[in-house]
């Protein structure tokens, strides 16, 4: 063996953490770069969809002592968790929407971070639901292997299955904002009173795209514990995740949906990156590692912001025949 | 405040009322407007004009009041409910949707294309693409008529002021209204330009369709519209022929003393 | 600070809104102090039922609502300044005001003590927010208000992020004696520093807000350049100046809030995060852009979030639901509130409705449907009555 299977098993957690959030970015962009409705709460319909999951999937788990327990033992089959996980986001999208979807961009933010904070603390909380800060654990895999190498199966598998989700995502999400109701995602996010005056009920559109982009945050959560097998609320969806996600999609271009898989993995890998080189560092530098990284998204936030907002990947002009 | 000779108004306004904030922008406005013809609205700035348009186009709920469009009552009724029943509008200030290229922007007119509901994109393809190309003829043609075919696949941000207005007109035609409110189309706009846009809108009357617009240049008020309503502190205090409009001392009085 | 705007032109400003102006004896303003009565008689005669019904030492959770109060209010008006001049939230207001809190925490540990702290980081942070505007925000004018809700929460990530590298994550204290509580009847205490010094201070800045933006010149051109940014100009006032004077102030406030809320527990570097939220809870609840609407929606917030507390403690008895953790929910509360504000008048209690809101259709059907058929039923009772 030339190539030492622990290499290829962390290169595998890369890709597919990376495809994680990639289907967050994919979500957020349909949500803010087609039709700039603008989402601070990503991590929140990206825990509800990890926690259905884990939940719908899960064995039953029995409390012993030092674990509490948690909502569970369905054991459904996994399809039917990534399926529940999109239903049950995109429902909690739509009712977050109808309330907040009217009001100035502002709002919305505010109103749908506030949301993923309370579904965040209401996680760490509801102990018998989702075993708060000790988490659930055991959740099935996607496929089980024995002996050697079993590892590196796992992980290859849960990339290969990704591929395929980010495929299939991008061909019918490409097909989808081409076609004339995507036309009308742009219009709105360019001027949402002239989209009105010529004929679009412009809520009833951003109420579809909140909700899709709602489900394909939640189809992200299941991927996730797929990729690691055990879900804590505290760090994974803190507000930190959404403001990662808005990074990648503006680096990848707003609007543009190719963008955005390619940001979420080069800011991911910029992740990746800074946890590998901890080894690396001097001591005295090691912990402040990943502080330094979360300075340098903000740093890019601003500066990408400031001077092009439109992305690294521009919008492509629609040239029609 | 009645029709000619029978024919029923196609837009009816009555005692419509509106108010900002304690100040009143339309106050107790009724006024009709004929089928077939071009009706100016003039009045001094701050009159109530473009508040009275966004009312009628349902952007605007009014306080009180009721407005008939053919003889349904449309008012309290959403935006789109009523591009759908045959009236748009469009902007002093040009509404141009930017980063979409001209023709993308006529398309978004297009009245219940198959292609905007999300179930028939995915599962009806076929139809969607027939539909879609029929519009797109139906663009074309507009386009033409409005001598914007040369830019139809440049971003409307990169159109000049003038053809800016131009897109908003092909933009309200594409909705195939029985009336058009235009609040000021030629401001701004280069004299040759602007005869060209007046003429087009001449022949499109004679094709059947209505037009009620704001207008301050008293040139196009006075040749091409048919009847004249002036609005002053949010009345219409006057109405009739131009000549007759620019005759009567209460229009004189309000331009100069108001 | 000088700014010269025309007496006359602000006298006509003042009669342009219509005498809004606080303490101007208007009928709006009478109507306004007599609802406020009302409020405070409402509010007093709740606690005194609860303090019947439940002992008084249920009283203590009030006393926390308002030590948080006063920490939200110090907050929300910096935030709601800002967000009425620049028309924008800025989402690192929490972190800003953690900086001072570390500003008033370094100054301390370099031998000061923390009043001292306290004005270098009142001071620090007024640079700080001028410096904000001048190197991000200014860039941003005129670009909606997502880019600059964008750039905050970058400027939060720098700001938290910096200091969990150079103050490190351990949780600091800043060392002042434990005062114990004051008893003032069996099971109801006070702390001087959170139930006293607090609201103390809390109250003090209230006061300088009201006199800053009521009675000295520049107060009078930020409340001109919130109200209308272009009239503001016509009439010759600097509006940039007042925008950077706008940015120092938020700062300064938001550090002393910062200094109020260590006080109340531990120094961590996302201490601001958490009180965030409640800070914007509170300025929606109040109305964006007043200061007064701020202190109203501080009140709000932090009363009933903290007043709710024996609600979910009761919640948590095992007779009951038996809720694990259960006061860790209260934090759901402000949410609450503000979707119920964000519904009804998302406008705020204080603010004004604007010209024009986004409608929703189908809300305004169904009310319509209603209103319809209670009419009817109305005409046809009149029908039969004549």
């Amino acid at each position: 063996m030339a190539i030492d299977t622990g290499i290829l098993i962390n290169v595998g957690f890369y890709v597919s953490f990376s495809i994680v959030f990639a289907i967050l970015a994919l979500g957020f962009n349909l949500q803010w770069g087609y039709t700039g409705i603008f989402n601070a709460g990503i991590a929140g319909f990206f825990l509800i969809g990890a926690y259905t999951a884990a939940i719908a999937i899960t064995p039953p788990t029995p409390p012993s002592p030092g674990y509490p327990g948690h909502l569970g033992g369905y054991q459904l089959p996994i399809a039917a968790g990534a399926i529940l996980a999109m239903l049950v986001s995109g429902l909690t999208a739509i009712a977050i929407a109808l309330p907040t979807l009217r009001l100035r961009a502002d709002y919305l933010a505010i109103a749908t971070l506030a949301f993923a904070e309370v579904v965040r603390t209401v996680a760490i909380n509801l102990e018998p639901v989702t075993a708060g800060t000790i988490g659930i654990i055991g959740i099935p895999r996607l496929f089980t292997f024995s002996g050697t190498n079993s590892a590196l199966f796992t992980t290859g598998t849960v990339v290969g299955v990704g591929a395929v989700i980010i495929l299939v995502l991008f061909v019918v999400l490409h097909f989808i904002v081409e076609s004339p109701w995507g036309r009308v995602l742009r219009a709105v996010r360019e001027d949402e009173e002239a989209t009105m005056a010529v004929g679009k009920n412009t809520f009833w559109f951003k109420l579809q795209v909140f909700a899709i982009g709602g489900a394909l945050m939640g189809l992200a959560g299941w991927f996730f514990v797929m990729a690691l097998p055990y879900l804590e609320p505290a760090g994974d969806f803190a507000p930190a995740v959404t403001f990662s996600i808005w990074v990648m999609v503006i680096v990848g271009g707003a609007g543009n949906l190719k963008g955005s898989i390619a940001g979420a993995f080069l800011v991911y890998g910029l992740e990746w990156s800074s946890v590998q080189l901890k080894d690396l560092a001097p001591d005295a530098l090691s912990p402040s590692i990943p502080y330094i990284r979360l300075m340098i998204v903000g740093a890019l936030l601003i500066v990408l912001i400031i001077y092009r907002p439109e992305g690294i990947l521009r919008e492509k002009k629609r040239v029609l025949r | 405040m009645n029709a000619t000779a029978g024919a029923p108004p196609i837009l009816s306004v009555q005692r419509v009322r509106k108010s900002f904030g304690g100040i009143r922008a339309v106050d107790d406005c009724s006024l009709s407007i004929n089928a077939q013809s071009i009706t100016g609205l003039i009045g001094p700035n701050g009159a109530g004009k473009s508040t009275l348009f966004n009312i009628i186009a349902g952007l605007y709920r009014p306080d009180a009041g009721a407005i008939w469009l053919a003889g349904r009552r449309i008012d309290g009724l959403p935006p789109y409910e009523i591009v759908h029943r045959g009236l748009t509008k469009t902007w002093q200030i040009p509404h141009e949707l930017r980063n979409l290229t001209v023709l993308e922007n006529l398309l978004l007119g297009a009245k219940r294309n198959s292609g905007e509901h999300l179930l028939n994109v995915l599962l009806l393809s076929g139809a969607v693409r027939s539909d879609e190309k029929q519009w797109r003829a139906r663009a074309r043609e507009v386009l033409r008529l409005t001598e914007l075919d040369g830019l139809a696949n440049e971003h409307a941000k990169a159109l000049s002021g003038g053809q800016k207005k131009l897109l908003e007109l092909a933009r309200a035609l594409m909705t195939d209204p029985a009336i058009v409110l235009l609040d000021e189309p030629v401001a701004g706009v280069n004299p040759r330009l602007a005869g060209n846009l007046m003429d087009l809108i001449e022949r499109l009357r004679q094709g059947g369709r209505t037009f009620f617009l704001i207008e301050h240049d008293m040139n196009v008020v006075m040749n091409r519209c048919d009847r004249v309503i002036v609005m002053h502190q949010g009345h219409a205090i006057a109405e009739g022929t131009p000549a007759s409009v620019k005759a009567n001392p209460l229009v004189i009085e309000s331009y100069l003393g108001g | 600070m000088a700014i010269p705007p025309e007496p006359e032109s602000l006298s006509a400003w003042t009669v342009a809104r219509g005498g809004r102006g606080l303490f101007h004896l208007t009928r709006r303003t009478r109507r306004q102090l007599l609802r406020g009565g009302v409020a405070c008689l409402a509010f007093v005669g709740l606690n005194a039922l609860l303090a019947a019904r439940f002992g008084v030492s249920i009283l203590n959770y009030t006393i926390a609502g308002l030590s948080v109060s006063s920490i939200v209010i110090v907050s929300a008006i910096g935030l709601t300044l800002i967000y009425g001049i620049r028309g924008f939230a800025n989402f690192a207001h929490g972190d800003i005001i953690a900086l001072g809190a570390y500003v008033a925490l370094f100054v301390n540990l370099n031998g000061l003590s923390l009043i001292w702290g306290t004005i270098a980081a009142f001071a620090v942070l007024a640079l700080f927010g001028i410096l904000f505007e001048l190197v991000i925000f200014s860039r941003l004018e005129g670009r909606g208000p997502v880019p600059p809700i964008v750039a905050s929460v970058g400027l939060g990530l720098i700001i938290q992020n910096g200091i969990r590298t150079l103050a490190t994550t351990r949780p600091w204290l800043y060392p002042v004696p434990a005062y114990s509580d004051i008893p003032i009847a069996p099971g109801l205490g006070v702390n001087p520093i959170r139930h006293i010094l607090t609201p103390a201070i809390g109250l003090l800045f209230v006061v300088s807000a009201h006199i800053l933006l009521t009675y000295t010149n520049l107060g009078k051109a930020m409340r001109a350049t919130a109200d209308n940014l272009e009239l503001a100009k016509a009439t010759g006032i600097d509006t940039k100046r007042v925008t950077y004077a706008t940015w120092a102030i938020s700062c300064s406030f938001a550090s002393t809030a910062g200094v109020l809320l260590g006080l109340t527990s531990f120094l961590r570097p996302e201490m601001g995060l958490n009180i965030l939220l409640l800070i914007f809870a509170a300025v929606i609840v109040g109305g964006v852009g007043s200061p007064w609407g701020a202190v109203l929606g501080g009140l709000v917030i932090g009363l009933s979030q903290e007043m709710s507390a024996p609600l979910f403690i009761w919640l948590g008895q095992p007779d009951v639901i038996g809720l694990v953790n259960a006061s860790a929910y209260k934090v759901a509360i402000p949410f609450i509130i503000l979707i119920v504000v964000l519904i009804l008048r998302p406008w705020g209690i204080a603010g004004r409705p604007p010209a024009f809101v986004s409608r929703v259709y189908f809300v305004e059907r169904i009310t319509q449907a209603i209103l319809s058929r209670t009419a009817k039923a109305e005409q046809a009772d009149g029908d039969d009555g004549g």
